[in-house]
């Protein structure tokens, strides 16, 4: 038979048997939703992960943070803060270091006229725009004089800019924050969504001076990150402060870190782990998932087949050779799996999209997963249809139409 | 063009008991000829049918159709063979459920390599009378519309040869005699016909007639009056 016509009447008994089909269709459907849906997600995930961390921690870079979760301020114990001074304390006593910045974050309500909106404040040094590898948009950024005299100015990003500046102009405009008054004098480059989630244009970054003695009355920092000269010596660089802040902390040798430091390479680290488990794992899942599909598939076929006895003895007295009879059942079960899985495709895009809107996701559609599904479909039902396929070619037409 | 020469077939049952189906059948068929096949149930009818369709293989004798030797043909050869050369119909029609009419009688040339078989399909239809029916469903015709179908599909290649099995054994008396009206009419149109049935009626249908017993040829010659009694309604129909 030639190929036009078997799929032709391939899809003629989908239509004559439709319950089965739909039977048929259901696993590698579920399979390769879940597969589309998954590999898409994390591919989606994984892109905006990578991108995120390089930019929050570059390569060469160490990240130093305060024992506790104090990055949103609050009551703190005595024992376990880090200050300005640990960290300008550590970084003069290590070579290497090509640049550092300290940060405190707080949460205050945000005032311009009568719109009053609460975000996350960000107090920098005048390194921050360049250890952090973001700077303004618009306007300009604060310097070392600022820092020294805590200036009450401010760099707001886009959202907060369009929240409570609407239309306007942000530059030169006055906020305040709680209850202390700024200037704004520049709009941040745009961020986006981390991948925490959190909005990172929805921040305000002001000296940070400026912010622990005037906006909140804090003397402890969250964190700093240091950016070390030569990347290669990352851990050596990240080893020798935590000697020089332990030494300052005054910790004997039995107490542990009352901080906590972290290199990029193994923040770098810790993301490829998830990533392995996302394009190892997941896949596997909706791989087993599709199988399982083609296990039914193969199953509900031979059914078929077996209730088909009188077609396929007529077919043969007709004239179709068994390798006639073969490639229709193995083209009926294919057809009628990949079927399934297209729409399982479809399904598990949507899904996608779906969960877009709501999670910080970077692509959407990963042509991958579109191909690993239709791929594995194509295989899958290929395979499922060999069995009955074979019992089908072997039928003895006389006892067949008997 | 047939030449069954001591055809024998003995089947092997799972049991280890062998039956013999055909024992020493010689029968030679010319083209044009419509040959009823009549015997008790059990005599054989059945599997001469398969031999001669190349359906089956008979386990001793030689066939050959056309002077070729068909005995040792390869299954894809025989079915190659049946699709070009040979038509069937069945006592149960074997349609494809919801597959029109024309779908149905166009199956066999799917198998074919024909390169020229626009309109064949339309064209069986009509010489069976259903030209009006071409998009009915099985399930939207009369058991004798059905079979009319078969019968068409049989056609629809155009074989030398058209073998047909109890093809009036589901029909009510008058029907059948439709159906056997539709044989007559294409063996005198030249289609060479073999027919099996144990319905003496039916079988004065046809021309010549072969009557076996325990798997061997006990009669053979042409129809002659008082050989068989004919129903009333296939004089009617005749
Ligand atoms: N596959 C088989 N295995 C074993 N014995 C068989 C097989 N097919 C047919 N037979 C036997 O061969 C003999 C002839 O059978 P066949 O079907 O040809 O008879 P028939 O004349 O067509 O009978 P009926 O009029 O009942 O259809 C019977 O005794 C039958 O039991
Ligand atoms: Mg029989």
């Amino acid at each position: 038979m030639k190929t036009p016509a078997l799929i032709r009447q391939a899809i003629r008994s989908m239509d004559r048997y439709r319950l089965r089909s739909a039977f048929m269709m259901l696993g590698s459907l579920v399979g390769a939703a879940a597969l589309t849906f998954v590999v898409s997600l994390a591919q989606g995930a994984e892109a905006k992960m990578l991108r995120t961390v390089k930019q929050v921690v570059g390569d060469g870079s160490v990240i130093v943070a305060g024992g506790g979760s104090r990055m949103m301020g609050g009551p703190h114990a005595a024992a376990g803060r880090l200050t300005i001074d640990d960290v300008a304390a550590a970084v003069q006593q290590v070579p290497g270091i090509e640049a550092w910045d300290p940060q405190a974050v707080v949460r205050e309500t945000v005032r311009h006229a009568d719109s009053t909106t609460e975000v996350r404040v960000i107090g920098g040094s005048e390194h921050w725009s360049r250890v952090w590898g973001r700077g303004v948009a618009r306007g300009e950024s604060f310097d070392r004089s600022a820092i020294e005299g805590s200036s009450r100015v401010a760099l707001i990003g886009e959202t907060v800019a369009h929240r409570i500046f609407g239309a306007e102009n942000p530059i030169g405009g006055d906020i305040r924050i709680g209850a202390v008054p700024f200037r704004v004098i520049g709009v941040l480059e745009p961020f986006g969504v981390d991948m925490h989630g959190m909005d990172r244009d929805d921040e305000i970054v002001v000296p940070l001076s400026t912010l622990m003695r005037r906006v909140t009355n804090i003397d402890a920092i969250g964190a700093a990150k240091i950016v070390v000269a030569d990347p290669r010596r990352e851990d050596t660089v990240a080893a020798s402060l935590r000697q020089a802040l332990r030494a300052r902390h005054r910790l004997d040798r039995d107490r542990p870190d009352d901080f906590s430091i972290m290199t990029s390479s193994q923040v770098q680290g810790m993301v490829s782990t998830i990533e392995r488990v996302l394009w190892l794992y997941v896949p596997l899942v909706g791989g087993i998932v599709l199988i399982i599909g083609g296990g039914v598939a193969a199953t509900l076929m031979l059914a078929s087949v077996n209730e088909r006895t009188a077609e396929i003895g007529l077919r043969t007295a007709i004239g179709a050779r068994p390798a006639d009879i073969r490639w229709q059942f193995i083209a009926e079960t294919a057809a009628t799996v990949v079927l399934g899985g297209l729409g399982g495709v479809v399904l598990g895009l949507a899904g996608v999209q779906l969960v877009a809107l709501h999670l910080p996701l970077d692509s959407t559609v990963s042509w991958a997963a579109v191909a690993i599904s239709v791929l594995a479909s194509i295989v899958v039902g290929f395979a499922a249809g060999v069995a009955p396929a074979q019992r089908a070619a072997r039928l003895n037409p006389v006892d067949a139409l008997r | 063009m047939i030449d069954l020469e001591s055809i024998g077939k003995t089947y092997t049952r799972q049991t280890g008991e062998s039956v013999r189906a055909l024992d020493d059948v010689s029968l030679r068929i010319e083209r044009g000829e419509f040959v009823a096949i009549v015997g008790a149930s059990g005599s054989g009818k059945s599997t001469l049918m398969n031999v001669l369709g190349l359906l089956d293989e008979p386990t001793e004798g030689r066939y050959r159709f056309d002077a070729e030797d068909v005995s040792n043909l390869s299954l894809a050869a025989r079915a190659g063979f049946r699709n070009a050369r040979i038509g069937f119909v069945f006592q149960s029609f074997h349609l494809l459920a919801r597959t029109s009419a024309l779908e149905n009688v166009e199956l066999p040339l799917l198998y074919s390599d024909r390169a020229d078989i626009a309109g064949l399909g339309e064209r069986a239809l009509a010489a069976v009378g259903l030209a009006d029916r071409m998009q009915h469903t099985p399930a939207e015709l009369s058991g004798g519309q059905q079979q009319r179908v078969a019968i068409a599909r049989a056609l629809v290649n155009e074989p030398d040869l058209l073998l047909a099995d109890e093809p009036t054994g589901n029909l009510d008396a008058a029907v059948a005699a439709e159906i056997m009206s539709i044989l007559q009419s294409l063996n005198r149109a030249g289609r060479t016909i073999v027919l099996v049935t144990h319905d003496p009626a039916m079988a004065s249908a046809a021309r010549r007639l072969v009557r076996l017993a325990h798997g061997r040829v006990v009669s053979d010659g042409p129809i002659a009056s008082g050989d068989i009694t004919l129903a009333p309604t296939v004089l009617e129909a005749r």
